[in-house]
């Protein structure tokens, strides 16, 4: 209706600059890795590479490295998701109520996800390490039978680098879930209260399912966020001992380090196809349930 | 009532344990950037034997930090303004071309919020158009990763502007260009705002595009300065210490004064999106 007017109003030129960034640094790199990741390109011989078909996703495939780091990825995923929203969650139900000590307290939870991944992944370094803080604490305490260098065997390194994240980012979500308590309205409650529903209950029918906009947006914020990390897993462990802890990103860093440019860029699809799948999936599901309430 | 006071303190007593547990790498860090080596080695929150503010001179002296900080203000000021000067343009256009073209664009843009960092062709590319090692790629990488998020953002915020504020402004003789500038921008504050402070704080925070595009160590940025230093004297901790103090203790100062926009801006920007 508007179409003839909007045209003039809304020159399509403005859009123009956004699009050239975006598209040449984002999107060309997408198709070059999507094209590439099927010839032997490699750092001698970066202009010439020859056609090769499926090899390189048959050798990444083969790779028992490869098949870890995706293991790695998902595993990952998974647990700072429950991790961060859970104890996010809690934290937020703790201080919903405004009160300066509530102000502080969250104020405090939240510092973390403004510093840099690579910063925290240095400060943990001291904490984990042999003769680092926590084993110094522990055997203050008496534990000294459990005290282990954290980052040495696979288990305990991916733990801690799960829970740093997870001690990262649940400020972060708590804040979401602060919103989306304050958005719900009183009404619910006080007519609950007449009934003389209890707390619980409360919480189960009233609160619960008011949230799940929240939950969708944090599921899927911290899913695809964490699905593509970097920096904490390349500064706290290199991807060691060994490649246990390797994820797709490091992985893809790695075959790139290597100059093995058509394997890292197979790589890279491979993390790109993972990340679409999952948070389309994940989209319609949550938003399916949002809709039925 | 008294059972109600009982549990809500347990709540807060909680509560504070782990305010602590979530201070104390910050603690020891503060502590350690002040003593000697053989004390920091210690790795604990014992109180510094005697204070060695001189580390703080030598860091600086040595860690390239104050490049590090110019370089990475320099580059996080320009990818910042052009990314929200950008956005903001594209997203009000496409939000409001109610034409198949707005709706193409804004899919194409979408699309990019999955995307992951293509490492090898990124590189290749940026060979190609002899842009490696410049900040100008590292700011071009930026802008080019935070348009969708942006434009997403501007484009959901405007749709609650009624668009009699545009034809109002256009009778009244605005060009589109003063009509954006003027008219519709300041009315978009709020999600500006938001933008500003999620774009500072990642790309000043980032490590990955420095490490992998930035090449040459007159260019560094504070984090991959930081690291640099880090690899080098990890036996010296009371000097890693104090150059890590160097780097948080700006963005914590910030953050506490700027922290109603800061919360209201990285929540509000998830919210809408």
């Amino acid at each position: 209706m508007h179409s003839k007017s909007d045209k003039k109003r809304y020159p399509i030129y403005f859009v123009i600059p956004a699009f050239i960034f975006y598209s040449i640094f984002i999107i060309l790199p997408f198709g070059i890795s999507f094209i590439m990741s099927f010839t032997d390109w490699n750092i001698e011989r970066m202009y010439i590479p020859i056609f090769r078909g499926f090899d390189n996703y048959i050798a990444i495939f083969r790779n028992s490295v490869f098949i870890r780091s995706i293991f790695n990825t998902l595993l990952f995923a998974v647990a700072t998701t429950i991790l961060k929203t859970l104890f996010g969650l809690l934290l937020a139900l703790a201080l919903v109520k405004v009160s300066r000590l509530n102000n502080i307290l969250r104020t405090i939870y939240y510092i973390p996800c403004a510093l840099s991944p690579m910063i925290i992944g240095v400060i943990f370094t001291s904490i984990l390490a042999n003769d680092g803080l926590l084993n110094n604490v522990l055997s203050t305490l008496g534990f000294s039978a459990v005290a282990v260098n954290w980052l040495a065997s696979y288990g305990t390194a991916m733990s801690s680098v799960i829970l740093i994240e997870g001690w990262m980012w649940s400020g972060f979500n708590m804040f979401i879930f602060i919103a989306g308590i304050q958005a719900i309205s009183k009404d619910y409650y006080e007519s609950a209260d007449i009934e003389g529903a209890p707390a619980w209950a409360q919480f189960k029918s009233i609160t619960m399912p008011l949230l799940i906009p929240s939950f969708t947006i944090i599921i899927t914020l911290n899913i695809t966020g964490s699905l593509k990390v970097f920096d904490l897993i390349y500064v706290l462990t290199k991807g060691g001992p060994g490649f246990d802890t390797q994820v797709l990103s490091t992985f893809v860093y790695k075959a790139f380090g290597l100059g093995l440019l058509g394997q890292s860029s197979a790589a890279s699809i491979v993390l790109s196809a993972l990340v679409v799948c999952i948070s389309f999936v994940l989209n319609r599901y949550l938003t399916k349930r949002e809709v039925e309430l | 009532m008294k059972k109600c006071k009982v549990s809500s303190v347990i709540k807060y007593i909680i509560l504070l344990i782990l305010a602590f547990v979530y201070l104390v790498p910050v603690i020891m860090m503060l502590l350690g950037s002040v003593k000697d080596p053989a004390q920091a080695l210690q790795f604990d929150l014992s109180w510094p034997k005697a204070f060695h503010f001189e580390n703080y001179q030598y860091v600086i002296e040595n860690g390239n930090i104050l490049r590090g900080y110019l370089n990475s203000a320099t580059i996080t000021f320009s990818a910042t303004a052009l990314t929200i000067i950008f956005g903001a343009f594209a997203g009000i256009i496409i939000s409001r071309r109610s034409d198949k073209t707005g709706t193409a664009l804004y899919y194409y843009f979408i699309f990019g919020l999955t995307m992951t960092l293509q490492t090898a062709s990124t590189f290749a590319l940026l060979k190609v158009l002899n842009l490696y090692g410049s900040r100008f790629a590292v700011i071009s990488i930026y802008i080019g990763m935070r348009m969708p998020f942006t434009i997403m953002s501007f484009s959901s915020f405007i749709k609650g502007i009624p668009r009699e504020i545009d034809e109002a402004a256009m009778i009244d003789g605005c060009k589109p260009f003063g009509m954006i500038t003027q008219v519709l921008m300041p009315i978009l504050k709020p999600i500006t705002v938001a933008n500003i402070v999620i774009t500072a704080i990642s790309c000043w925070n980032d490590f990955m595009i420095p490490l992998f595009y930035l090449g040459s160590g007159k260019k560094w940025t504070v984090t991959l300065a930081v690291y640099n230093f880090f690899g080098m004297f990890s036996r010296n901790w009371n000097y890693v210490f104090a150059v890590l103090t160097l780097t948080v203790l700006p963005i914590v100062i910030m953050f506490l004064f700027l922290q109603k926009y800061i919360v209201s801006g990285m929540t509000a920007g998830a919210i809408k999106g």
